[in-house]
C-alpha cells in the first residue's frame, strides 16, 4: 500500500523560503496564515544568526540553522484522534486531510497537534490578489487548515509545490512503504531524525542532518512512482523512462547509482524544468 | 515568530499553556479538550490505547458534540 512521507535534507535547506512561498501560492493559504515555513534556530529573528563574529582575532561563533516545519502526517497522529466530527482523517496513502465541509472549528486537533503545524481562519480569508491564487479552493472563516502533502497534485502524480521549487533540492517525496523509492533509499542510507520523537507520532517527514546527500533532481513533472526506469541520481542523460520491456538483464549501463558518502551535491540540468 | 497561529516546535512542558491559548474563546468546552489533547498524545505514546481512549471521552464528547465520530471507535462499541 502507498504511504507517502517527505525527507528533508537540513545541510541542504539554505532557508530561503522558497517552500513556504510555492505553498502558500499553490494552495492559496490566507493573508497571515502559513502551513509550511522555515524556522531560524539561533538568531532573534528570523533572518539573524546565533553567535557572533570573530573578535581579536578568535574563531567565532557565527552560526545559522534552518528548521522546515509544517504537518508532518503523523502515523499516530493525535489531532485525527480527537477530532468529534472525524473532519480530520487519514486517507488511504497516509496523507492527513480535513474535510471543510465537516470541521466545526473547536480546534481540538490544533492543541493536540504537537508540531503546532495548523491554522484557524479566524476571520474570512484574505487573499492576494483576491480571487486567490494555485489550485484549491479557499477555505472559509471558522476552520482549521494545513498542509496537505498537496494532495491535489499528488492524486495527479505530481510532487508538492514544495518539493518542485526546492532551489537546493533538500526535498523528496515519495512512497515509505516502496523501498526502491528514493525517500526509503534515503531514510536507509542517512542519518534521519523524525521531530519531537518522544511523542510517539511517528511523522512521515524526515530530517536528515549531518551528513549532506546528493539531493535529488526534478527529472519530469510526474512523480518518481511513475516512472519506474529513471535514475533520480543520474547525470540528466538518462532521466528519461526507458521503453518497457527493452531493459538489459546483464546489468550494464545500469542508471541506479548508489549513493555515496562523498557523493557530489546535486547541480540541476540546465532545462530539467519543473512543471509549473 | 511567536504568532501562536504560526507552526513551531513547542518544548513538552510549555505545550500545556500554548493549547490552552489556541482554545482560548472556542465555543466548545475547553477544558475538555485540553484533556482530549494530552490523552491523545499519550495513545500516540501508547501510554493509553485507542478503545481506551474512546471509551473515556464518549459521553462527554457526546454531551458536548451531539455525536462522537472519532476513528478510535473499538469495533463492536455501542454508542448508546
Amino acid at each position: 500500500m502507498t504511504n507517502y512521507g517527505l525527507v528533508i535534507d537540513q545541510e541542504r535547506c539554505i532557508g530561503c523560503q522558497a517552500c513556504a512561498v510555492s505553498c502558500k501560492q499553490e494552495n492559496n493559504v490566507p493573508m497571515g496564515q502559513f502551513w509550511n515555513r522555515v524556522l531560524t534556530e539561533g538568531g532573534d529573528k528570523i533572518d539573524t544568526p546565533s553567535g557572533g563574529y570573530p573578535e581579536d582575532g578568535g574563531s567565532g561563533s557565527l552560526d545559522m540553522e534552518y528548521q522546515p516545519t509544517a504537518c508532518q502526517h503523523c502515523e499516530n497522529a493525535p489531532c485525527v484522534k480527537v477530532c468529534p466530527v472525524n473532519a480530520t482523517y487519514t486517507r488511504d496513502d497516509g496523507i492527513v486531510e480535513i474535510d471543510y465541509d465537516k470541521c466545526i472549528g473547536c480546534r481540538y486537533c490544533m492543541a493536540a497537534c504537537p508540531y503546532n503545524a495548523r491554522v484557524f481562519n479566524w476571520d474570512e480569508p484574505e487573499q492576494m490578489p483576491e480571487e486567490g491564487t494555485g489550485d484549491v479552493a479557499a477555505r472559509p472563516q471558522g476552520v482549521v487548515e494545513k498542509c496537505t502533502f498537496c494532495s491535489h497534485r499528488v492524486d495527479e502524480g505530481l510532487d508538492p509545490a514544495c518539493v518542485v521549487n526546492c532551489p537546493a533540492d533538500a526535498r523528496i517525496f515519495g512512497d515509505l512503504d516502496d523501498e526502491g523509492s528514493t525517500v526509503s533509499k534515503y531514510i536507509n542510507e542517512y542519518e534521519t531524525d523524525q521531530l519531537l520523537e518522544d511523542r510517539g507520532t511517528d511523522p512521515k517527514t524526515h530530517y536528515i542532518s549531518g551528513e549532506m546527500s546528493p539531493g535529488r533532481p526534478q527529472t519530469s513533472d510526474k512523480m518518481e512512482s511513475e516512472l519506474d526506469d529513471v535514475s533520480p541520481w543520474s547525470d540528466g542523460t538518462e532521466d528519461v523512462p526507458s521503453e518497457a520491456g527493452g531493459s538489459d538483464s546483464s546489468g550494464s549501463g545500469g542508471s541506479h547509482h548508489s549513493i555515496e558518502g562523498d557523493a557530489d551535491p546535486h547541480v540541476p540540468a540546465v532545462g530539467s524544468g519543473g512543471d509549473d | 515568530m511567536n504568532n501562536p497561529q504560526q507552526p513551531r516546535l513547542t518544548p513538552i512542558d510549555e505545550w500545556e499553556d500554548e493549547a490552552t491559548a489556541m482554545l482560548d474563546g472556542v465555543e466548545y468546552n475547553t477544558e475538555l479538550g485540553l484533556r482530549m489533547a494530552r490523552d491523545a498524545i499519550r495513545v500516540s505514546n501508547g501510554e493509553l490505547s485507542d478503545a481506551e481512549f474512546h471509551e473515556k471521552y464518549h459521553e462527554e464528547v457526546l454531551a458536548e458534540f451531539g455525536e462522537d465520530e472519532r476513528p478510535t471507535k473499538p469495533e463492536g462499541f455501542d454508542d448508546d
